[in-house]
């Protein structure tokens, strides 16, 4: 099965900068076809890591393998595309010059490279623009022509550090929908963002990196060990009604801010539906009941708030 | 292959850039200077009665060869510390490389691409000026040193040596620190060249101190001793009245360029851009 062959394979990494520790005994594994994100705060490492991967940064300890093959093989980098996390190109190319250059570093030549150009340029919304120099692009511009050379090789594998810096609303969902559109091709993702709503749309498993440490790792949902808030709005509150709701949920509490208002801690979504027919047998009326959405920000925040705690 | 396209996007870069323009423009604008002050200077010219004119051309060509190339020599070590000393620091700095070296492309063949790039473009530069420049005094003296290639050759060899050095420096250092080390280091071998010429008269008691310490300087930066043997064949065919003018001056060499140097300087322009590619290839980018 594809999903089970690996795409990246991180064992033991292990990187210091003379005195400074920036990676420390960190291994995960990718797989084909997944996408895979990688969050973390300023300084957590993630970058150093993206950097090990693509050959950039040398690693001090620990083995790295990109689609089964060490990171300098040049038939993997054929294979793989990366988007910087600055796009830091050069900026007396004009747009077409710069995909050929790319292009031709990949072995593309000729028709297909040019034909491959027009394909990578309407993908990121740059039709139109090959005449353009890189020196008048915004930073937006820069971040899609950016993905395009990461796009020209067609790779099984593309690498992103922090795709969505610089773009504006509308440039973020089209990169969305663009990573959307890879992931469903088959194309395996490592994503590197401080984005957590890209992260958690796009992303099949997370890792929460923080000083150089992997801290959870797995698919979002399976990162939440805390119960699930639901808020319910009634008609009345009634002692009968906080008795019965306190056998079927781990807690109860009025909302001080809103009046009729039950804000009610329970293990998972069954137990939620508990509540609606304990509101139905106690004859209340039930005008809402909402979840609170665990968000991959707060799991985040959290995770990196309890490391800080324990470190 | 990979040396060769990164060659050819160097030469577009460098044809793109300004800078490399803007030194062949002023190239061209000290040719024409020269070339215009040269014919007033030899027009207006008349030789001591002892000699034939054709001589007095002669030597006046021998005479003009030695500051004319030096020119040359000069333009072209300019040109070569500023196009290259950030070969490689340059876009280290601004970061293009984060895209260019995780494509499949051996970090040598960056280096060495670039380099290549860089020794046709100075090398063709020097080439052209030179022979430009000895065609206006040819053509106003019929001088034309009969070692001249040899003489080009020798300043072809100063050019590989400055970017030996910078494209090494380049590999290690930033851009503001490999300029100024290859500046005082260019700067520093002339100044030894003069203080050698003036020692044995200001202070004979000195003169194997600093004739050694100027050897220990030509072995760090042998461009200026290159210059010198250079400035040999450039004169080594003229008149006997050139010959009379031989004598050692900053400029200008009695002697050939000694084996050991040459070979040494050939070493180090081979040698130098070696280990900048060595550095390249384990530094985190």
């Amino acid at each position: 099965m594809k999903q089970q062959l690996p795409a990246i394979e991180v064992e033991g990494l292990y990187k210091a900068y003379h005195h400074l520790i920036a990676v420390e005994n960190v291994s995960f594994t990718t797989y084909r076809g997944e996408a895979f994100g990688f969050l973390g705060p300023n300084g957590a490492g993630k970058s150093t890591i993206v950097k090990i991967i693509t050959g950039l940064v040398a690693k001090t300890q620990g083995t790295v393998r990109v689609l089964g093959q060490p990171i300098n093989s040049m038939e993997t980098r054929r294979r793989v595309g990366y988007l910087p996390e600055l796009p830091n190109f050069h900026r007396w190319l004009k747009a077409q010059e710069f995909l050929e250059f790319h292009g031709h570093l990949y072995g593309m030549r000729g028709a297909a490279l040019q034909k491959r150009c027009r394909e990578v340029l309407a993908q990121v919304g740059l039709a139109g623009k090959e005449k353009q120099k890189l020196g008048t692009f915004s930073k937006g511009m820069l971040q899609r022509i950016g993905l395009a050379q990461a796009l020209l090789n067609q790779p099984d594998l593309i690498i992103l550090d922090e795709p969505v810096s610089g773009l504006d609303p509308v440039g973020q969902h089209d990169m969305r929908t663009i990573l959307l559109h890879l992931k469903a091709e088959g194309v395996s993702i490592f994503l590197n963002s401080h984005q957590l709503a890209d992260v958690e749309a796009i992303c099949d498993r997370v890792a929460i990196i923080d000083k150089g440490h992997i801290l959870k790792m797995g698919p979002p949902q399976s990162l939440f060990d805390e119960p699930l808030t639901i808020d319910i709005h009634l008609n009345a509150i009634t002692h009968e009604l906080l008795h019965k709701l306190g056998a079927v949920s781990l807690s109860v509490r009025e909302d001080p801010d809103a009046p009729c208002h039950l804000l009610i801690e329970v293990q998972d979504e069954e137990q939620a539906a508990d509540v609606a027919a304990v509101v139905h047998t106690c004859g209340l009326r039930l005008y809402s009941l909402a979840p609170r959405h665990r968000s991959l920000e707060h799991l985040f925040l959290n995770t990196i708030d309890m490391s800080s705690y324990q470190g | 292959m990979g040396l060769l396209l990164i060659t050819r996007f160097t030469l577009h870069e460098a044809m793109r850039k300004r800078i490399f323009l803007a030194v062949v423009v002023l190239s061209v604008v000290l040719l024409l200077g020269f070339a215009i002050l040269f014919n007033f200077v030899v027009d207006a010219s008349n030789g001591p009665p002892q000699l034939s004119h054709d001589l007095f051309l002669l030597g006046i060509g021998g005479f003009m060869s030695i500051p004319a190339i030096w020119l040359v020599y000069l333009l072209s070590s300019v040109l070569t510390i500023l196009l290259t000393t950030n070969m490689l620091s340059g876009e280290i700095d601004a970061g293009t490389f984060t895209i260019i070296v995780p494509k499949p492309i051996h970090r040598f063949e960056i280096v060495f691409g670039k380099w290549l790039c860089y020794v046709l473009l100075l090398t063709a530069y020097t080439a052209s000026l030179f022979f430009v420049f000895l065609v206006v005094i040819y053509l106003k003296t019929n001088y034309w040193p009969s070692d001249a290639l040899r003489a080009l050759g020798i300043l072809e060899l100063a050019v590989l040596v400055l970017m030996g050095l910078t494209t090494c420096g380049s590999a290690f250092v930033p851009t503001m620190v490999n300029g100024a080390i290859i500046l005082v280091l260019f700067i520093g071998a002339q100044i030894s060249s003069f203080i050698n010429l003036i020692a044995p008269f200001v202070a004979p008691s000195a003169k194997d101190n600093v004739q050694n310490t100027t050897i220990v300087i030509s072995l760090i930066m042998p461009t200026d001793a290159l210059w010198h043997g250079s400035s040999f064949y450039l004169t080594s065919g003229a008149s006997t009245l050139l010959q009379a003018a031989h004598i050692n001056t900053p400029f200008t060499s009695t002697e050939p360029i000694a084996a050991a140097l040459l070979v040494w300087a050939v070493i180090y322009a081979l040698v130098l851009p070696l280990c900048g590619a060595w550095r390249f290839q384990y530094r985190d980018l």
